[in-house]
C-alpha cells in the first residue's frame, strides 16, 4: 500500500501511460489483425450481403429467377380472342351425388354458326381427382360411342376422320384436371353435343361435404419462360406445357354476345345417404327442392358464365357416418374402398409450439380480387401466432423475398413488421414458385417443433411436376398446406402439393370467405388429431394406396383403396390421437357392393404412379406404360389415353373447306383483364409493345442492397496521429525528467530489454 | 508492465527500480509505433485508392484495345469494366466488376448492370472514389465508357438517401439509368445505414 501510494505519487503519468498502452496495442492488432473497414475478404462480403438480403431484402431480380415473364404470358392462355367466335358453346352438367361419390355427366353442346365446315376445340377443366370414362357425340338423331384408346392413336384417328370429312369427337387430358374436346367437321348451321361422364370423390371435412365443378381453365403463367431457357424439367416438359393453349375472351367481346359466352346450367341430385344440412353455394345462387335425403339444386339464375368455379356444400345432421366400406368386382379382382374417421377428442394438451411458414403469391394472376382474399388470409393467420411460436414469410411473382433471414419469434415487433410487409404486396409479374418452395422448405430450425409451410396461391403455373418432385424430395420434417385462392385456382396442384408435403388443402375465394375459411384451416391445423396412423389387414392379402398415410386433422376421413384377388379379413387402422394409442378395426367383407370402387382405384393408382414418376421412384416410359395400361383397363382418360368416337359416314362434301377454331375462354371472375394483358393487346405481336409500357410503370421496383460506401480512413489518420503526438510529449517530458535525475535508469533499460 | 515481468524472478525483483523507471520509455516508445503504424495505415487506403487507379486505368486501356476484361494485376480478382467521368469535376475513374468490399478499396464497382433493362448501378466509398457525390448537381452530365468501346451519356436527374436496405431501382430503367451509390452523410467518420444514391438518366 505504501509502495503503491509511493509509487503514484512518483510519476502518477505511468498509470495513463500503462492504459494508454495497453489501449493502443489493442488498436493495433486491430489495425493489423482485422482490417475493420476496407479490406473486408469477398468472401464475407458475400456472406454478410446475403444475411443482409435474406433479412428482409428481395434478391435482384437476376438470381431469383428468369425473364420468364412480366406478366402472364399470353402464349400460355393463346392470346386474347377479340372476335366473336363463330363456334358458339353451350354447357350442361348434371352431377349424381351418391354416398361418397358424384357421378357427373357433362354435355356440350357446340352450334356452328358460320355457313363453313368447322373443327372446333375446347379446353376446359374437370376436378382433380375426377376420372373421365364415357364419351359420346351426338349428331342429329344418331348417337357414337366413344372408344378408349392409346393417346397417339387416337390422335391419328381422329385426323383421319378429320380428312375424310367425318364427324369426329376426341377427348384428350392435358393436366390431370385439364382436358380438351376436339369435334370435326361440323356443318354450317349444325350443332353437335359431346358428353362426357366421370367419377369424383366427394370432399369431406368435420361434418362438411363439397363438391368442386370447376368451370374454367385460368391462363397459366409458363415458368422459365422464352430467354431463361433451360428451367423446365424434362418431366415439366413431356407435360407438355406448349400445349396449353387457348385463346382468352376480350371482355369488350363478350358483351357484345348475347346470352354470353360459353354460358353453363347446373343440376346437382344430392342423395348423399342422409339428411343433409345447410346445403349452399358460395359462388352462385341456388334453389334447393326436394325434401329428406334426397334434394335437386339448380342455378338460381339459369345458366352463368363459366368464369368461376362452383361448389356446393353441405353437412350431416349430427354425426357424419365415421365408417363407410364400399367393394366392387371387376374382371377377376375385388376392389375395394373404406373410409374411417377418428373420433374428434376434447385436447386436454395445449398445442405444442410451432413453426409456420407462409408463402404469399403475389404474381400477376392474383391481380384482382384473389391478392386482397390471400392479404386478408395471411394477416389473420399472424393474428393466431403465439409468442412461443416462429414464423416466416416468403412472397413470390418471378422474384422472390424471404422475409426474415430465418423464421423467427412471432413477437409484437417482428408481427408488425411482417403485417407491413403484407400490406405492401402488390399482384405483378410470373409465377416462379420453385425458389420460394425450396426457401420454405428449407428447415434450418433443427428442433423438433412442428413445421408447417402454408401456401396462399391459385397455383396458374405450367411446371407442376418440378413441384410435385421437390416436395417429394425435400420435405423434410414440413407438411405443406395449400390454400386456393380466388375463383378458379388449380386444384389439381393444390391436392398434390399438400398430399405430396403430407397436409391438406383448403379453398378459399373472395371477400368475406378468407377469414372464416382460413380460421377453419388454421384450427385444424393447431393439432392433428391423429398421427403415425397406420393400415395393415390380418386374414387377407391387400394393398392400400396411399401407401403413406398422412396425418388427419379434425373431422377428416382416411380414405383408402385398395385391390386384392378375394376380399376377405380385417382391416386395423391404428395410430395416435392426443398422444393415445388408438385403433379401429373394420370387418372387410361386411362391404356394400358400389359399381364406382374399382374406377376410383384405378384414378387413384394413376395419381400414385404420377407422383412416383415426380419423386423420380419411377423412370419416365414406366410410368407412361403403366398409366397406359390402368387407362385401358378401366376405360379411363389419361395422360396416355384418350376417347375417341368416329362417325363413319362422310358428311363434308370432297373440297368444302375446313376452318379451325379454338374456342375462347371466360377469364376467371375476380381476374383483372387489363392487368393480365394490358389493355387491348390483341395478340401475341403486340406483346413487345406491353412489356414497354409496363417498363414505364414506376410502381414495379426491384430491392437491392447497397455496400458499405466508406472508409473512414481519416478517423483512423486522427486515431494514428493522436498517438503520434502524445507519444512525442512523453518522449519530450522522459529526456527533461532523464535530465534532472541523471540516474542510472539507462542501464537498468538496457538489462531490461536484453 | 505484462510484457516485461515475464523476466526471470529474482532480476526482476533486483531491479524493481529500474523497471519502474523504464516503464514510461517503453510506454512512450509503443506509442510512437503504434501511432506511427495507425497512421501509415489510414494514409494507405487513400494512396491505395489513387496508386490503384493508375494501374486500373492501363488494365483499362488495354482492355478497351481488346474488347475483355484485363486483370490491373496478376492476383486482382476483379477487372476494370467501364470509366466513369464527370467533366465538370474533373473526374475520371475506372470502375470495377463485383460489388465487393475489396474492390472497392481500388475503385468504384458495378452492383448492377443490366442492359438489357437498362439499369446500371455503381458504388464506391464517400470519402476515395465517390467523394464527388457530394459535387454533383442535377443536370450534370456524367459518361461512362465501357470497356466493348461503347460509350453512354447520362444527365444527373435527381438524388436520394435511402437506407441501405430500403433500395430500390425500377425493374425496367426505360431508355437507360444509372444510379451512384455511396455512404451517407459526407464527412462523417462513422459508418452508418444510410446511403446517397444520384441517380441520372441516359440522354438521347
Amino acid at each position: 500500500m505504501r509502495r503503491m501510494t509511493l509509487f503514484l505519487d512518483r510519476d502518477s503519468l505511468t498509470v495513463m501511460l500503462i492504459l494508454g498502452v495497453v489501449g493502443m496495442l489493442a488498436l493495433v492488432a486491430s489495425a493489423f489483425g482485422a482490417p475493420a473497414t476496407a479490406n473486408v475478404s469477398p468472401r464475407a462480403a458475400d456472406e454478410a450481403i446475403a444475411a443482409m438480403e435474406a433479412g428482409g431484402g428481395t434478391a435482384p431480380r437476376g438470381s431469383a429467377q428468369s425473364e420468364g415473364g412480366l406478366v402472364l404470358r399470353p402464349a400460355a392462355s393463346g392470346g386474347v380472342a377479340t372476335e366473336i367466335p363463330a363456334m358458339r358453346l353451350g354447357t350442361d352438367i348434371v352431377a349424381n351425388v351418391s354416398g361418397q361419390t358424384a357421378r357427373v355427366t357433362v354435355t356440350q353442346a357446340f352450334r356452328n354458326t358460320s355457313d363453313q365446315w368447322m373443327e372446333a376445340t375446347y379446353l376446359y377443366p374437370l376436378p382433380e381427382d375426377g376420372a373421365v370414362d364415357t364419351l359420346k357425340m351426338v349428331v342429329g338423331d344418331r348417337i357414337f360411342d366413344g372408344k378408349i384408346k392409346p393417346r397417339e392413336e387416337a390422335r391419328e384417328m381422329y385426323e383421319e376422320a378429320l380428312e375424310n370429312g367425318q364427324k369426329a369427337g376426341l377427348v384428350e387430358q392435358h393436366r390431370p384436371n385439364m382436358f380438351q374436346n376436339s369435334i370435326a367437321n361440323i356443318g354450317p348451321g349444325e350443332t353437335v353435343l359431346v358428353q362426357i361422364e366421370f367419377q369424383a370423390p366427394i370432399r369431406q371435412v368435420a361434418g362438411d361435404y363439397s363438391l368442386r365443378m370447376p368451370l374454367v381453365v385460368g391462363p397459366r403463367y409458363l415458368a422459365g419462360g422464352e430467354g431463361a431457357g433451360g428451367t423446365m424439367t424434362r418431366a415439366a416438359a413431356l407435360a407438355g406445357a406448349d400445349d396449353l393453349v387457348a385463346p382468352t375472351a376480350d371482355p369488350e367481346m363478350v358483351a357484345r354476345v348475347g346470352g354470353g359466352l360459353n354460358p353453363v346450367s347446373i343440376t346437382v341430385n344430392l342423395d348423399p345417404g342422409f339428411t343433409a344440412e345447410a346445403i349452399s353455394s358460395p359462388y352462385h345462387r341456388v334453389n334447393v327442392a326436394g325434401s329428406g335425403e334426397k334434394r335437386t339444386i339448380t342455378l338460381a339464375d339459369g345458366a352463368v358464365p363459366a368464369n368461376r368455379d362452383f361448389e356446393l356444400r353441405w353437412s350431416a345432421a349430427g354425426d357424419a357416418p365415421a365408417l363407410g366400406l364400399f367393394k366392387q368386382r371387376n374382371g377377376e379382382l375385388d376392389y375395394v374402398m373404406a373410409t374411417v374417421t377418428p373420433p374428434s377428442v376434447e385436447r386436454s394438451r395445449p398445442v405444442p409450439p410451432r413453426e409456420m411458414i407462409f408463402v404469399i403469391d403475389n404474381s400477376g394472376s392474383m391481380a384482382g380480387e384473389s391478392m386482397p382474399a390471400a392479404k386478408r388470409s395471411l394477416l389473420y393467420a399472424l393474428g393466431t401466432l403465439r409468442p412461443q411460436d416462429r414464423f416466416n414469410i416468403i412472397r413470390f411473382d418471378d422474384t422472390m423475398t424471404v422475409l426474415f433471414g430465418s423464421a423467427v419469434a412471432a413477437s409484437t415487433r417482428n408481427l408488425d413488421e411482417a403485417r407491413r410487409f403484407t400490406n405492401s404486396l402488390d399482384a405483378n409479374g410470373g409465377t416462379e414458385m420453385l425458389p420460394a418452395l425450396e426457401a420454405a422448405l428449407r428447415d434450418t430450425s433443427g428442433d423438433e417443433r412442428v413445421r408447417q409451410v402454408i401456401f396462399l396461391t391459385d397455383g396458374s403455373l405450367s411446371n407442376e411436376a418440378e413441384m410435385m418432385e421437390e416436395i417429394q424430395r425435400n420435405r423434410g420434417k414440413s407438411r405443406v398446406f395449400m390454400v386456393g385462392i380466388g375463383s378458379a385456382p388449380n386444384n389439381f396442384l393444390m391436392r398434390r402439393m399438400a398430399e405430396a408435403g403430407r397436409g391438406t388443402f383448403t379453398n378459399v375465394g373472395m371477400g368475406d370467405e378468407a377469414e372464416s375459411q382460413m380460421q377453419r384451416l388454421l384450427d385444424r391445423l393447431a393439432q392433428p388429431v391423429a398421427t403415425n396412423l397406420t393400415a395393415s389387414v390380418e386374414g387377407g392379402n391387400i394393398d392400400f394406396a396411399p401407401r403413406d398415410l398422412p396425418d388427419l386433422y379434425a373431422g377428416e376421413p382416411l380414405v383408402l383403396l385398395g385391390r386384392t384377388r378375394h376380399l376377405a379379413g380385417t382391416l386395423t387402422v391404428s395410430g395416435l390421437i392426443d398422444g393415445q394409442r388408438w385403433s379401429q378395426q373394420v370387418d372387410l367383407t361386411q362391404a356394400t357392393a358400389s359399381d364406382v370402387v374399382a374406377k376410383l382405384w384405378a384414378s387413384r393408382r394413376i395419381a400414385e404412379v404420377e407422383a412416383e414418376r415426380y419423386s423420380g421412384q419411377m423412370d419416365y416410359e414406366r410410368a407412361d406404360k403403366s398409366i397406359e395400361e390402368l387407362g385401358m383397363a378401366f376405360h379411363l382418360v389419361t395422360s396416355r389415353t384418350s376417347l375417341i368416337a368416329i362417325d363413319e359416314t362422310p358428311s363434308r362434301p370432297d373440297g368444302a373447306p375446313l376452318k379451325r377454331e379454338e374456342l375462347p375462354l371466360l377469364l376467371p371472375a375476380g381476374w383483372d383483364f387489363d392487368h393480365l394483358f394490358g389493355g387491348h393487346s390483341a395478340s401475341e405481336a403486340d406483346w413487345a409493345a406491353l412489356r414497354d409500357a409496363m417498363a414505364d410503370e414506376e410502381e414495379r421496383r426491384e430491392q437491392l442492397n447497397l455496400p458499405q460506401g466508406s472508409t473512414n480512413y481519416l478517423l483512423t489518420l486522427a486515431l494514428g496521429l493522436t498517438l503520434l503526438l502524445s507519444g512525442a510529449a512523453g518522449a519530450a517530458w522522459w529526456r527533461r525528467r532523464e535530465r534532472s535525475v541523471q540516474g542510472p535508469a539507462l542501464p537498468s533499460l538496457q538489462r531490461q530489454l536484453a | 508492465m505484462l510484457a516485461v515481468s515475464a523476466k526471470p524472478l529474482s532480476e526482476g525483483r533486483a531491479s524493481k527500480g529500474g523497471f519502474l523507471r523504464a516503464l514510461p520509455l517503453v510506454m512512450i516508445a509503443a506509442l510512437l509505433v503504434g501511432g506511427a503504424a495507425i497512421t501509415a495505415k489510414a494514409l494507405y487506403l487513400p494512396v491505395k485508392a489513387e496508386v490503384a487507379q493508375v494501374l486500373l486505368a492501363r488494365a483499362f486501356d488495354q482492355s478497351l484495345e481488346q474488347g475483355t476484361p484485363v486483370r490491373p494485376w496478376s492476383w486482382a480478382d476483379t477487372a476494370p469494366v467501364s470509366r466513369v467521368r464527370v467533366d465538370r469535376l474533373g473526374v475520371s475513374e475506372i470502375v470495377l466488376s463485383g460489388g465487393s468490399g475489396e474492390a472497392m478499396a481500388f475503385g468504384p464497382t458495378e452492383v448492377l448492370d443490366d442492359r438489357a433493362r437498362g439499369v446500371t448501378i455503381l458504388a464506391a466509398h464517400r470519402d476515395t472514389h465517390f467523394e464527388f457525390v457530394r459535387d454533383l448537381k442535377a443536370g450534370d452530365t456524367i459518361s461512362l465508357d465501357r470497356i466493348d468501346g461503347t460509350s453512354v451519356t447520362y444527365r444527373v436527374r435527381g438524388f436520394e438517401t435511402v437506407r441501405f436496405d430500403e433500395f430500390t431501382y425500377p425493374a425496367h430503367g426505360g431508355s437507360g439509368l444509372l444510379a451512384l451509390t455511396t455512404c451517407w452523410p459526407f464527412g462523417s467518420q462513422v459508418s452508418g445505414p444510410m446511403r446517397r444514391v444520384a441517380w441520372a438518366e441516359k440522354l438521347g
